[in-house]
């Protein structure tokens, strides 16, 4: 990697044979050198200008390193520092910075002018990699010369199943200009083995399951969430239960990169929902050291382990989820769950909200079993025909939840165990009480899905409170 | 080395024995298919002009490399 | 043919090469696959190898694939991964 070059004090003009407006202005050059230091820099033929010697940036460094975008630019330096610049032809910036009262005379005013080459499309890969590589830290890994670049990656055990993008450093580097931060930052410790993960590696994540560079914050935060003490991604990977991270995307940054809050919002096909969420578990899977047969030890396990992201919708009647748990009015944020795949919940003739409420209670009673209360949460995935039955009759979110509550008091009677002859249920001790099925704040409510189609869905989850998983949202960053 | 370099990836680990004059061979092919490590065993050469006895000859002096690519003590 | 290189997704706690798969201690029990890659005198060489292997307390199986040209074929890389506890592959000349 090439080191930034620094530029000589006085005025520095930087420009290409190709353009224009380079060759233009390039007759005015030996008056302005007589009026002071001047260094010409051309990107391309090293023989322009004719008019006065110049500098060749046959690789581009100083033109990259000095953020030059257009041709020509003209640049005053003192002591080594940058003080102003002009773009393009401007007779009055020139005049203004050169010193000289009647330059350009018989030029036109002004004249826009031209991309430089090192912010051409052609090249900026290359460039990028040849003067930002350096500042990847990870391990370089040779593929032989046989392998085939997808074989490669499952042979090295990097893929949950499914292929994976080659993490090349010309696609990590694109990837990280997804983000403000350093790539050396930490983002988080990832358990199960603890290891301290960068927004390198977040990003080489990223580019291994598909994610575009502005899915990157987006990816950046849930990992943060993901390996809270509060999410506990230990047990949650440990558990015989089918549970993993459930994404839940708030926001208008949901529409700018793309996701899906509405038809089929839980299934595929959509780009950053399935690569959001599947770049989360390859760090798991691939930092953290948590792998199925290792210390993944789910029974049945659930598709949603391979990605489980979506939107909510951004016109909810209720608000969006994130904003319930405390995200500011209009913020991007994401809510993190432990939870299985999601049960469909079908009502097509309720047009009351209490009928509606009845029933999706009597569904979510069932959330796990019938029998077992408190000790699970669940988002409740509300569908927008089923939200309008409730917004139609000017229910709100508390509204909506209250009445659920209501209706999810159950007699201890039938709780116990060997109530209704089956073994499983509480202890005898409940029998007089009664119990609700959810603890305060154990129902997450969240509007997605197709605008035709009189469903909700639910997502259960696994244990709650300390010793087991509590959700997360957090703002995502830049 | 290739059918080595499969059945290691399925748990079964392996030896491959060939004669003096795929050293070099060897040596290069394992590290293009991302595997120098793969254990491996030489005879002398030639071979195909060996006795029977000759070959078993082959096979005795082979016989503890073997055992000791494919164990662990 | 120019070198490919990717960025290592791991936490960079173990080596970035593959490395052999642990053995077993003994050879004693164990089922031994003799995998003959049909070039001559190789089952001359195996014979032997079988005899040495069975005085040492393995339980060999042979096996022989159509030719040494291409890898063997699928169905018999999963028969001896199926049938066997490690693999001798001979002989290449």
């Amino acid at each position: 990697m090439s080191a930034r070059p620094n530029l000589p004090d006085g005025l520095v003009i930087v420009v290409k044979e190709e353009c224009e407006t380079c060759r233009m202005v390039a007759p005015l050059l030996p008056s302005i050198a007589e009026h002071g230091p001047l260094t010409v820099f051309t990107q391309d033929d090293p023989e322009f200008p004719k008019e006065l010697e110049a500098v060749h940036d046959a690789d581009l460094a100083v033109s990259w390193h000095h953020d030059v975008e257009t041709v020509p630019t003209l640049v005053r330096v003192v002591d080594g520092v940058e003080a102003e610049r002009t773009v393009g032809w401007s007779q009055s910036e020139w005049r203004r910075i050169t010193g000289i009262g009647d330059l350009g005379a018989d030029l036109p005013p002004m004249r826009p002018g031209c991309g430089s080459l090192s912010v051409d499309p052609d090249r900026i890969d290359e460039l990028r990699v040849r003067f930002e590589g350096g500042r990847l830290r990870s391990r370089r890994i040779e593929l032989a010369a046989l392998e085939d670049d997808i074989e490669a990656m499952f042979a090295r055990g990097w893929t949950d199943g499914l292929p994976v993008v080659p993490p090349t450093e010309q696609r990590v580097l694109a990837m990280l200009d997804g983000t403000t931060r350093a790539a050396d930052d930490v983002v988080a410790s990832v358990p199960p083995d603890l290891v301290d993960v960068t927004v390198e590696k977040v990003a080489i994540a990223a580019v291994m399951a598909g994610c575009r560079p502005e899915y990157l914050p987006w990816v950046l935060t849930t990992i943060e969430a993901v390996c809270t003490d509060e999410f506990n991604m230990h047990g949650v990977l440990a558990t015989t239960m089918p549970v993993g991270p459930v994404i839940v995307c708030s926001g208008p940054g949901t529409v700018a990169i793309g996701m899906n809050s509405g038809v089929n919002a839980l299934g595929q096909g959509n780009r950053a929902n399935l690569t959001i969420g599947r770049a989360v578990q390859l760090v798991v899977r691939n930092v953290g050291g948590g792998r199925p047969g290792g210390v993944d030890r789910a029974t049945h396990g659930n598709p949603g382990k391979l990605s489980f992201c979506f939107a909510e919708q951004p016109h909810s009647p209720f608000g969006t989820l994130a904003e319930s748990r405390g995200a500011p009015a209009g913020a991007n944020a994401i809510t993190v769950f432990a939870g299985e795949g999601p049960r469909c919940i079908v009502d097509q003739l309720s047009r009351e909200p209490e009928s509606l409420a009845r029933s999706l209670a009597a569904c979510l009673r069932t959330l796990h079993h019938p029998k077992l209360v408190l000790a699970f949460d669940v988002i409740l995935v509300m569908g927008p025909e089923h939200a309008r039955v409730f917004a139609d009759a000017g229910w709100d979110r508390q509204r909506v939840l209250a009445e659920l509550d209501a209706c999810l008091q159950l007699p201890g009677a039938e709780l116990v165990r060997g109530a209704g002859g089956i073994a499983e249920g509480l202890p005898e001790q409940f029998a007089d009480a009664t119990l609700p099925k959810f603890r305060p704040g154990g129902v997450l409510l969240a509007t997605a899905g197709g605008a035709a189609g009189l469903f909700s869905a639910m997502i259960g989850g696994w244990a709650n409170g300390t010793v087991g998983s509590q959700p997360v949202t957090r703002e995502v960053g830049t | 080395m290739h059918d080595i370099s499969d059945l290691e990836l399925r748990g079964v680990p392996g030896v491959f024995v060939a004669s003096s004059e795929f050293v070099q061979a060897a040596e290069a092919q394992s590290t293009s298919l991302g595997f120098a490590s793969i254990a491996r065993v030489f005879t002398p050469h030639p071979i195909q002009d060996r006795t029977d006895a000759e070959m078993r000859a082959y096979a005795e002096a082979a016989y503890t490399q073997v055992v000791a690519a494919l164990t662990s003590t | 043919m120019t070198s490919r290189y990717v960025l290592d997704p791991t936490g960079e706690r173990s080596v970035a090469e593959r490395e052999l798969l642990a053995r077993p201690e003994t050879i004693a029990g164990l089922r031994v696959g003799l995998l003959d890659i049909s070039k001559p005198r190789g089952d001359v060489f195996l014979d032997r190898l079988e005899t040495m292997l069975q005085e040492a307390g393995a339980i060999v199986q042979r096996y022989r694939k159509p030719t040494f040209t291409k890898p063997a074929p699928v169905d018999l890389r999963h028969e001896i991964a199926t049938q066997c506890d490690v693999v001798i592959e001979a002989l290449a000349d």
